[in-house]
């Protein structure tokens, strides 16, 4: 038995949900997927949890530092944990069986345990009292030990984790997809439905992984220069290069803005995978593998350079060409979202569409997707951005790109689950489910993009100027909507146990 | 019209312009193709291909469109055309966890304001607030920057402009505000 099949059967609670289904003899597909899986969702309860401080410490008022502490944790535990774990889990089960290899070894192990460690220290870090938010504002770690607002410890600490969840996403997670996609042998027995790197459901997770290992190579040089010095391995007068705010900057966003690029690469990825098994006709087709392929081509060529648009309005201190670059890149990414939105809806009409849970999640999260794209792409022109910079936009933004994409995978997920764990899901509860996320999903993210209209500011202990506390309060409604249909969604796989005997090889079908 | 489309609620409608339609024909085609009429479509490939062409075409004249028209709202573009020849006020400051310190908090109406500003220890934003809670501009400071981060803003109406910090800077975050009066010119 693997080591991560008997974690997963030792889990309370989620253990029960994700156990693997040894009958299947896709124990090497599923094993270290499930545990993934299994932990991104522990994480979710955890940050659902520490979402809910921020407004009680606005509604009770309360101390600021309550509210700073979970913000940091929130949007930590959402976006990596959660939410790059769910990607990895569910992304590698599925190359597995497309691809016929086993996900063994110790890379896996190594990848899973890079990130959780990872974010585990990270916590640790943050209850010590580093309260940096999900992406640092470097330098503000090192200036809050100097002006004693948090301890140095904390920050040894903190970026102890931060390296770990990094060295995951940009070193392992990267090679774990190239060594399954370029080496290793071929087992007949593992393929569930064969794809070749010409499709576009391969070509994605190819593309992503890439993406992720190129752009976050500087990130990694910059990091292990500064995680040495704060050891005292190396002089901090050997790692001052790093230490630049400019340089740590411009090397974060340039992998932070790709990260995202990449987990859309790949969610864009599994639903042109996956769209063609529900289409009514049985054809299995898209509308056109070309268009697929060239929407994943410009959003990656797009994307690259497009970061640049998070320094528009520190000018002149970034010259003018490389913002108006970076806006122009940014809409770029929106003629990639035109292409996929033609691929996708003239796939449906010409073939019709069988309306199971599994790919109505996927297309609602799609449709989030398409909203967060538009207003990525309003915020990163130049005019507008010096209008919305630093406004509750950018988190409605943040968290609405993050959330889309899980609920894509999500979706992904409820296709894949007999696979992983031999049992059927509960369509009247899928259903429910769908219903309470959309509504709650595209609230939120609506309110929070008129908040940011309305010049609230994001990252900011007080709601109560300027009539903000409005946004707030409804943020918090959706939000509980958001957390119900979570709950829907654990509770049909909890039960997914009592409504069906395990499907030994009938989950291959 | 155009003063309104770039402002943050300006911002707003643009994205719902850009998303509601989608989202009603995303809904229509899902909804027919799953639940009203599920059998595959009578039109061939190859005319998919002129709704294809028109709908490329539209998104890709409403990007160029939307981004062409914005050009004179840009700060630096519009301080490079639009200051008619009046010389620009400087105002420095800096920015230092939690506070600013501004060279000159009173400004007169319909002068060109040229706002220049360095952060000291961590990264801070400056920005200034209508009094009735918009957001005029904002700016990012990042330390160990060559030039001070600039833009240059003419106040139209005078009022009490509240500046705050954008950027998360750490516990006192919020607190790091200030205030510019703006005065009818004499």
């Amino acid at each position: 038995m693997s080591i991560a099949t008997t974690i997963v059967k030792n889990t309370p609670i989620f253990g029960r949900m994700f156990a693997v289904d040894k009958s299947t003899g896709l124990e090497e597909i599923n094993a270290w997927p499930a545990l993934m899986i299994m932990s991104s969702f522990v994480w979710l309860v955890v940050a659902g949890l520490l979402g809910l401080v921020m407004p009680a410490t606005q509604i009770f008022d309360l101390s600021s530092d309550h509210f700073y502490t979970t913000l940091t944790l929130h949007g930590a535990a959402l976006t990596f944990p959660f939410s790059f774990q769910l990607m990895m889990g569910v992304g590698l089960h599925r190359s597995g069986g497309c691809v016929g290899k086993a996900i063994t070894g110790w890379l896996p192990a190594l990848t899973w345990l890079t990130m959780n460690l990872g974010a585990a220290i990270l916590t640790v870090a943050v209850l010590m009292g580093l309260k940096v938010s999900v992406i640092v504002m470097f330098p503000l770690p090192l200036v809050g030990a100097q002006m004693g607002v948090w301890s140095m410890e904390s920050v040894i600490v903190g970026f102890t984790g931060i390296y770990l969840v990094l060295a995951c996403m940009i070193l392992c997670y990267p090679l774990l997809v190239l060594k399954m996609m370029f080496f290793g042998k071929k087992r007949q027995e593992l393929i569930l439905s064969e794809r070749s790197l010409n499709e576009p459901g391969m070509l994605g997770m190819l593309l992503a992984a890439a993406t992720l290992l190129l752009t976050g190579l500087p990130l990694v040089v910059v990091g292990t220069t500064l995680v040495l010095a704060l050891y005292k391995v190396i002089p901090m007068s050997l790692a001052a290069w790093a230490a630049d705010p400019v340089v740590f900057q411009y090397t974060f966003f340039l992998f932070a803005h790709n990260l995202m690029e990449a987990m859309a690469l790949m969610v864009a990825s599994a639903m042109y995978a996956t769209l063609p098994l529900y289409l009514a006709d049985g054809s299995r087709k898209l509308y056109s593998e070309k268009l697929a392929n060239l929407a994943l081509w410009v959003l990656l060529v797009t994307s690259v350079t497009s970061g640049l648009h998070h320094f528009i309005t520190f000018y002149p201190n970034q010259p003018a060409a490389l913002s108006y670059w970076g806006n122009i890149m940014s809409w770029g990414t929106g003629m990639g979202a035109a292409i996929s939105i033609f691929t996708i809806l003239a796939t449906i009409w010409q073939h019709g569409l069988k309306p199971e849970p599994g790919i109505i999640a996927v297309l609602v999260g799609w449709a989030l997707y398409i909203l967060d794209g538009a207003s990525a792409i309003v915020t990163s022109n130049i005019a507008w951005t010096y209008q919305l910079h630093g406004t509750m936009w950018q988190s409605g933004h943040f968290m609405t790109v993050v959330l889309s994409m899980s609920l894509m995978w999500m979706g992904v997920l409820y296709h894949h689950y007999p696979v992983i764990t031999g049992r059927k899901l509960d369509a009247a509860l899928g259903s429910l489910y769908i219903k309470l996320m959309t509504v709650g999903s595209f609230g939120a993210a609506i309110v929070m993009l008129a908040g940011g209209a309305a010049g609230m500011p994001r990252r900011f202990a007080d709601w109560h100027p300027e009539g903000w506390m409005l946004y707030g309060n409804l943020i918090l409604a959706f939000g509980l909507i958001i957390g119900a249909s979570f709950a829907v969604y654990f509770y049909n796989m909890m039960k997914s146990r009592e409504i069906s005997a395990p499907m030994g090889e009938l989950a291959r079908a | 019209m155009l003063d309104y489309v770039y402002t943050g609620w300006g911002a707003f409608w643009v994205t719902m312009f850009m998303f509601v339609p989608f989202a009603l024909m995303a809904y229509w085609v899902i909804r027919r193709k799953s639940l009203v009429d599920t059998g595959p479509s009578q039109l061939q490939p190859g005319e998919f291909a002129p709704i294809e062409g028109v709908w490329l075409t539209f998104a890709f004249i409403f990007f160029v469109v939307a981004n062409l028209a914005s050009l004179k709202y840009i700060p630096w573009a519009a301080a490079s055309g639009g200051t008619g020849g009046e010389p620009e006020v400087q105002v420095d400051f800096t920015a230092k966890s939690w506070a600013y310190d501004i060279s000159n908090r009173q400004i007169e109406v319909g002068k060109p304001v040229r706002f220049s500003g360095r952060a000291t220890d961590t990264q801070h934003g400056f920005a200034v607030y209508h009094p009735d809670g918009r957001v005029l501009f904002t700016m990012l400071m990042m330390p160990g920057t060559t030039k001070p981060t600039s833009a240059v803003y003419t106040f139209k109406e005078p009022g009490k402009y509240t500046v705050r910090c954008l950027e998360y800077c750490g516990v006192a975050h919020h607190r790091m505000q200030d205030e510019l009066t703006v005065v009818k010119a004499n």
